[in-house]
């Protein structure tokens, strides 16, 4: 620096090395000294290469964002467009079918080029030892056992894509792609014709989800209500002594109101087997490409279309129904296929319930920081621990959550309050509260840096307007500056709420499951149950991805459910960096 | 500050204002005004101030609480054990103890006299619940030996036969109405009825035991006495295989086997029973046996010596036994005076007429001096105790084993974590040798002397296999050649030996930060200084944000795309990978020196945006070309194949040294060039207009590169010559799930937080500072690099330990993208395992309060302390630097 500051030398860049180099021509003595300072280009001081490094970091960043959400929109918005089902014969006569998913390039190992044959082998040569493949999705995994095949271009005799191809969505064993072979219409062989289907099959699966809700909700009802009885007979021994009279009366009622239940439930499951009869009687028989066939029952299909010849209208159709069933259903297929309703659910009841948690802490320490205490050592320690909060990593809130919320305060909840369900734990495991409350901890921070930022934009005359009219401090903050600063503070609870919904590892610990069997909230007194596991978006991705038989089977709903929390997030943080630019525009002047 | 208000002493408002009110003034009022503050807003006043201050130091509180709670749970591991109680009395044996057995309980035990007295006991008291006789015939017992249960004996007799006994322990469950009447108490807990004794178990049942004893028939094994016996269990439940081996008065040793069938159909049992003599010892004269050892499936046997040997049998091909080896464990005239295998007889321990202690593995070596190639090798050396060993028990489950001496000491070992967890006192005088057994739910000691006295202590140890030395040092593991960290927590059977160190998870976790920072540091500051000094105000409005928002980015979704996207293309494409490594810096210096020929006119006009544009097309267009180039640079370079290439197998170390050795050899280069023509160049370049300037300087820079080529692979072609290979090193075998993809992928997430603070830190150095350098005359370049940059190091400091913190955290990304193994190499190309991985991992199913669920907490702890500790240095210097700032 002493040598930019020196008059003696030019400002030469890199100042370092030049400025040595040209202080040793002085101090040698040349006879032509250089104290005359030549003003002409020196390009070293331009630093023109560096500029470029800098300037190529910060689009490398760019570019990395961009190409990250491109691939992620694309692969999630594709996901659901009808594809076109290709017929494709090999050289050594097999015949497959199935949607092409992807292609790509690699090069064929030395152990599958010597099964090739001469005119192959010359194929791939021609490539430099590359070939490209597709990946097709052939399905029908009950048949097969798996879902998908690579088919290198070398191996193609011929691709087709016969028009009487259907796809079919199964509730279960996932899609099939084939003709139908035959159709059974309430018990009479019928000839396949696409209306007629497409009606039986809807009539079908409206029988379908009438099963299902006396199944879920009158059945689940009846079961939820024994299983009050079993505890109240439970809770009768504890309280009053096994064998007391007491008790025997109690567990009498309770008894004879099982028995009650008992009754109901099996009315209902007379009525579950009339309809399964019924649909027994309306069948399709699918076969694949290979000839071997399938016999399912209508309601099983829950979706099919003749994928080669289906129009740009109706694929439009498809595919809005698809994003329909995937933003209102359950899972289904060990969550591979299906919608993702409760995670959903899971995420955002979550993350309302840490907003509760989150907002009151971080707006109080935010007002101690700003307004109540004197800058020193103490706020210096405060801001520590703030910024530790905020740099701890989110998988030791989770250990703690687990530790401390779920084992040592549930388990002292459940010894005082649901003594009768132990060993079960109600409160001593992971639950929606224990996880909401892990990641109010985890967030408080960026509530409370974005509580004092807008805290300090309140312009001081304000305060001072608000003291000098006779109001106590209180008042003030109350009155004057927290409505002024509300939208700020609102901003640091969008932020939150963002980091909250995107955050898996500590839920992981905490409450998380792949399948809740029933929601955090629901028709069962009192409603809202905050012991209860839950689902998640994060977590989904996670575990389809990484814990379902077949990766590749889960991979295109893994895309769309990371496309939907991308969505939601991206949504959030823009709205609250909105808000925030807002603001300082706003407070900008403020100060008069 | 806001501190500056009054509003701190609003609560003498009202008595001050009423003071200043002269009463005058008052009284001229047409209606008189109260003046005096409402209680109520006193109270809100106090109230609020209260709970903002408690609420505001709960910041504190918190980061306290997680740390102490955390501890909490971890300390309990690191504590020993305590001893709950003891209790001692007199049974009425009469004759020598040979056996004794408790149950899982301490309920229950049973001890076996010499003459066939068996006497089953309640073991708090005392008091004797059951007594059978056996019948010998007159034969004497000379030896026994039991299973690993204790439950199935074998006894010796002097006549050279041998009988097999049962004496375990039955237990069923009763219900609280089902209990029979006539009960006696036998203590608070424990109540009796015709040998069999009720215990409550919490939710109103009962648990019933009862002793098994059984007396077998004799079987002829030899003429003479047998001196040493041993008896296992082996083989599935179903299909047990009974197996014995015998030592007699003659020298001769002799292993049966008995396998077991149960016929189906008809549940009639069948027994096999082979026996083979096993080559003889070939003892010196005066030398004997003290004991001999079976394996529970019989493939092995070891006899020991008086003198200080032991003998080890391969009995794989049954009907052909062979000596295997023979191996000296203690000095000469030493006798070997216990043994025992510890659970999964991987382990020998060895008891020595000195008192010594020490552990054995059955290593496989290829050693020649073994017929097996495999050799007993001393692992451990536990303490010694002070009189000879005359006593070794292995607990069922743990790696524990009780000791007595000849002193009559009861020591309690552990041995993989080389602890001596108790050394129990006797409550009275030591009367008669004395043998020991451990509880099988590892939790007590039973101490039997040959006079009918029985000891037993209760005591609780949750975690006797860890301590200091087993998180953080090197142990030798049972089955490994030699003391290693290694992290494995479960395995698949409960015999294995949990191995819990900490340090191969934290070095997978500073491995991935490491990695992660090599890519993100650079990329993280270069973009931040260009932000914050060279773009336009409007740009970074939006560029900022944006950063912003890529923090906000679930890592889950990173981590997703790493694994199931990045890897396989990284895997599949790695040469050009390496080669965009190159490249894309390349590509934009190629950018910046013909930006630099170009003539003002152009430079001016396009400065700004379009330059921005250009240089991002630059980055597109090489990395293209990289993609295009990769399988071309990989025969070149790599004999066609990189991943071949990184196991060894192929090529030299040359290619890989040169690559790395490029951005080296540049400097030198360049530092030479300026050494030696700097100021012939400067000075001629000074004399011409900047765009042929420009020009004759690209030329440089070309001639530079090429020298910097030559230079590189010179040198990388000398350290193959001096034998240096980097494989085998940071570059080994690949694998999919590696250390170069988390270290991009994490460099993703940690780039926008420090990218940020970075910013914040520049952008704060004042105006004045920049507007002083650049009226003096100079270049924005050199504003940045010389005046903002420096100003703001502390800043920029603290930024990248924040972001390092967060990379040490970071969990998603790595569980799914890492591969999850635990080893300990720089290899950039192999997996790992951080600590924050294997608690997601590992923490859902541990069991609470568990010795893993601890050691999972510690990992915790430790991660909190490693945040803690960059996280306050970092804060400290931040505020430190913002006040410097402000001052400046």
């Amino acid at each position: 620096m002493t040598d930019i500051l020196d008059p003696k030398f030019p400002p030469s860049g890199a100042a370092g090395a030049a400025g040595t180099v040209a202080r040793e021509t002085v101090e040698g003595g040349t006879a032509r000294g250089r104290r005359v300072r030549v003003l002409s280009a020196d390009l070293s001081a331009v630093g023109e290469p560096a500029l470029w490094a800098f300037g190529g970091a910060l689009a490398l960043g760019i570019i990395l964002i961009a190409a990250f959400l491109a691939m992620v929109a694309w692969n999630g918005f594709s996901t659901f467009w009808p594809k076109p089902i290709a017929q494709v014969e090999l050289r050594d006569g097999t015949v497959i079918a199935g949607e092409p998913t992807r292609s790509g390039r690699y090069r064929p190992g030395d152990t599958v080029l010597t099964t090739l044959s001469d005119a192959q082998r010359a194929f791939i040569a021609d490539k430099e030892g590359y070939s490209d493949r597709t990946l097709y999705k052939t399905a029908n995994f009950d048949l097969h056992g798996n879902d998908f095949r690579w088919v290198s271009d070398f191996e193609v005799a011929e691709i087709t894509f016969p028009p009487d191809f259907h796809l079919f969505e199964r509730q279960q064993w996932g899609t099939f792609v084939g003709r139908v072979a035959g159709l059974t219409i309430d018990g009479q062989q019928r000839a396949f014709d696409h209306d007629l289907m497409q009606r039986e099959q809807s009539a079908a699966r409206d029988r379908f989800r009438e099963m299902r809700r006396i199944e879920r909700s009158e059945i689940g009802a009846l079961n939820h209500r024994i299983e009050q009885e079993r505890l109240a007979i439970r809770r009768a021994e504890l309280r009053h002594g096994e064998g007391s009279p007491q008790a025997e009366a109690l567990i009498a009622e309770a008894q004879a109101n099982i028995a009650g239940f008992q009754q109901e439930f099996a009315a209902l499951q007379a009525r579950v087997a009339e309809i399964r009869e019924v649909d027994r009687r309306h069948r399709v028989v699918l076969e694949d490409v290979g000839g071997r066939q399938v016999d399912t029952e209508l309601s099983q299909i829950v979706r099919f279309y003749a994928a080669n010849t289906v129009g740009p209208i109706d694929s439009l159709g498809i595919y809005l129904s698809r994003w329909w069933e995937f933003l209102s259903t359950e899972p289904r297929e060990a969550n591979t296929q299906g919608g993702v309703l409760p995670a959903i659910f899971g995420t955002v009841a979550m993350t309302l319930l840490m907003v509760i948690f989150v907002a009151p802490f971080g707006v109080i320490t935010a007002l101690y920081l700003r307004e109540y205490a004197a800058q020193g050592r103490l706020t210096s320690i405060v801001r520590i621990s703030v910024n530790n909060l905020a740099g701890v990593p989110s998988i030791v809130y989770g250990v703690f959550g687990l530790g401390f919320f779920a084992y040592t305060l549930g388990g002292s909840i459940d010894q005082l309050f649901y003594p009768e369900a132990l060993p079960n734990p109600t409160f001593g495991k992971g639950g929606i509260l224990w996880a909401s409350l892990t990641l109010a901890l985890l967030t408080v921070p960026v509530v409370i840096v974005a509580s004092e930022e807008a805290l300090s934009a309140v312009p001081r005359s304000m305060r001072e307007g608000s003291l000098a009219c006779g109001a106590s401090k209180w008042q003030t903050i109350r009155y004057v500056v927290l409505p002024k600063a509300l939208p700020g503070i609102m901003t640091g609870m969008i932020l939150a709420m963002a980091r909250g919904a995107g955050e898996v590892a500590p839920l992981m610990l905490v409450g998380v499951v792949k399948l809740a069997p029933a929601l955090p909230i629901d028709g069962f007194f009192p409603f809202v149950h905050l012991d209860r596991s839950f689902m998640h978006l994060g977590f989904h991705i996670f575990d389809v991805g990484f814990q379902s038989r077949n990766s590749e089977a889960g991979k295109p709903m893994v895309f769309v459910t990371t496309l939907l929390l991308l969505a939601l997030i991206v949504t959030m943080n823009a709205t609250a960096i909105t808000i925030r630019n807002r603001l300082k525009k706003r407070y900008a002047g403020g100060q008069f | 500050m806001s501190d500056t208000t009054p509003g701190g002493h609003s609560d003498d408002y009202g008595t001050e204002l009423r003071a200043q009110q002269s009463s005058d003034a008052i009284a001229s009022r047409l209606r008189q005004r109260d003046m005096k503050t409402r209680a109520s807003v006193k109270l809100g006043e106090k109230v609020a101030k209260w709970v903002i201050t408690i609420g505001g130091l709960m910041v504190i509180v918190a980061v306290l609480g997680i740390m102490v709670f955390l501890f909490r749970v971890v300390a309990p591991m690191l504590g020993g054990g305590e001893i709950l109680g003891n209790v001692r009395y007199q049974l009425d044996t009469r004759q020598d103890t040979i056996w004794n057995n408790g149950d899982e309980f301490q309920t229950l035990g049973t001890v076996v006299a010499a003459e066939g007295r068996v006497i089953t006991f309640h073991i708090p008291t005392g008091t004797e619940i059951a007594r059978t006789q056996w019948d010998f015939n007159g034969a004497e017992v000379t030896a026994v030996a039991g299973t690993l249960a204790r439950d199935r004996i074998a006894l010796g007799f002097d006549d050279g036969t041998v009988r097999f006994a049962e004496v375990g322990f039955a237990s069923t469950t009763t219900s609280r109405r089902n209990l029979p009447d006539g009960l006696r108490d036998l203590d608070a807990r424990d109540r009796e009825l015709d040998g069999r004794v009720f215990t409550e178990v919490g939710t109103g049942d009962f648990r019933t035991l009862s002793p098994v004893v059984s007396l077998g028939e004799s079987q002829a094994i030899s003429d003479s006495a047998i001196v040493a016996l041993d008896y296992r269990i082996g083989g599935t439940r179903e299909r047990p295989t009974l197996s014995f081996a015998t030592v007699d008065a003659a020298g001769v040793l002799r292993v049966s086997r008995s396998r077991v069938t149960v016929n189906m159909m008809t549940g009639a049992e069948t027994v096999d029973t082979t026996t083979v003599e096993l080559p003889s010892l070939g003892l010196a004269d005066g030398v004997s046996v003290t004991g001999i050892l079976l394996s529970g499936s019989a493939d092995r046997a070891i006899v020991a010596t008086d003198d200080g040997v032991v003998f080890r049998y391969d009995l794989r091909n049954f009907d052909n036994p062979s000596l295997a080896e023979q191996r000296r464990v203690a000095s000469e005239g030493v006798a070997v005076t216990a043994m025992t295998f510890l659970s999964g007889e991987e382990s020998l321990v060895v008891g020595g007429e000195d008192g010594s202690v020490g552990v054995y593995f059955r290593l496989q070596t290829g050693t020649d001096a073994t017929t097996d190639g495999r050799e007993l090798v001393r692992a451990r050396e536990h303490t010694p105790m002070p009189a000879a060993i005359v006593d070794l028990s292995e607990a069922q489950r743990q790696k524990e084993f009780s000791a007595v001496d000849a002193d009559g000491n009861v020591w309690v070992y552990h041995s993989t974590s080389d602890r001596v967890l108790f050394e129990l006192a006797r409550s009275g005088d030591v009367t008669t040798p004395s043998t020991a057994m451990i509880f099988p739910r590892s939790n007590g000691v039973m101490l039997v002397s040959q006079g009918g006295e029985v000891e037993a202590w209760q005591y609780r140890d949750s975690h006797p296999e860890v301590t200091l030395g087993v998180l953080f040092g090197r142990i030798w593991y049972e089955g490994y050649s030699e003391p290693q960290f290694v992290w494995q927590s479960t395995a698949g059977t409960d015999l294995a030996e949990p191995k819990y160190s900490l340090v191969p998870l934290i070095f997978g976790t500073l491995k991935a930060a490491f990695y992660a920072m090599i890519f993100a540091a650079p990329i993280a500051l270069m973009a931040a200084i260009y932000t914050s000094e060279f773009v336009h105000g409007r740009v970074r409005a939006t560029v900022k944000p944006m950063m912003e928002m890529m923090e906000a980015l679930p890592t889950v979704v990173l981590g997703f795309i790493a694994a199931l996207v990045l890897a396989p293309f990284v895997e599949e494409w790695i040469a050009a990978v390496l080669l965009g490594f190159i490249a894309v810096p390349l590509g934009l210096m190629v950018g910046a020196f013909a930006w630099q020929a170009l003539p003002p006119r152009i430079v001016l006009r396009y400065d700004g945006l379009p330059k921005f544009a250009l240089m991002a097309m630059s980055i597109l267009i090489t990395a293209w070309l990289a993609y295009r180039a990769g399988p071309w640079f990989e025969s070149a370079l790599f004999d066609g194949d990189f991943k071949a290439w990184t196991t060894g197998r192929i090529g030299t170390g040359t290619p890989f040294m040169f690559i790395i050795l490029l951005p080296l050899s540049y400097m030198a280069v360049a530092w030479g060039f300026r050494r030696v023509m700097g100021e012939f160049w400067r000075g001629r370049m000074r004399s011409m207009a900047r765009h042929e300037a420009g020009r004759l300087d690209a030329l440089r820079w070309l001639v530079l590169l090429l020298g910097a080529f030559v230079l590189s692979y010179a040198v990388a072609s000398v350290l193959t010559l001096v034998g240096y290979d980097p494989r085998g090193g940071f570059v080994d075998s690949y694998q999919q799930r590696n250390a170069l993809v988390v270290g991009f992928v994490m460099a993703f997430a940690v780039i926008p937080n420090i990218y940020t603070l970075t910013e914040d830190a520049l952008n704060s150095v004042p105006g004045h500072l920049r507007a002083g350098s650049l009226a003096t005359g100079a270049t924005p370049w050199q504003t940045a690099m010389w005046i903002v940059l420096p100003t703001a190091a502390s800043g920029v400091f603290s930024a990248l330990m924040m972001g390092f913190g967060r990379a040490v955290g970071e969990t998603m990304i790595v569980v799914m993208a890492a591969g999850n193994t635990p080893i300990m190499e720089w290899n950039i190309f192999s997996g790992l395992r951080t600590l924050s991985a294997n608690i997601a991992i590992e923490l859902p199913e541990a069991v609470k309060d568990g010795t893993n669920y601890r050691v999972l907490f510690l990992a915790a702890l430790t991660l909190f302390i490693m945040t803690f500790v960059l996280n306050t240095i970092a804060e400290l210097i931040r505020q430190r630097f913002r006040k410097r700032a402000f001052q400046l």
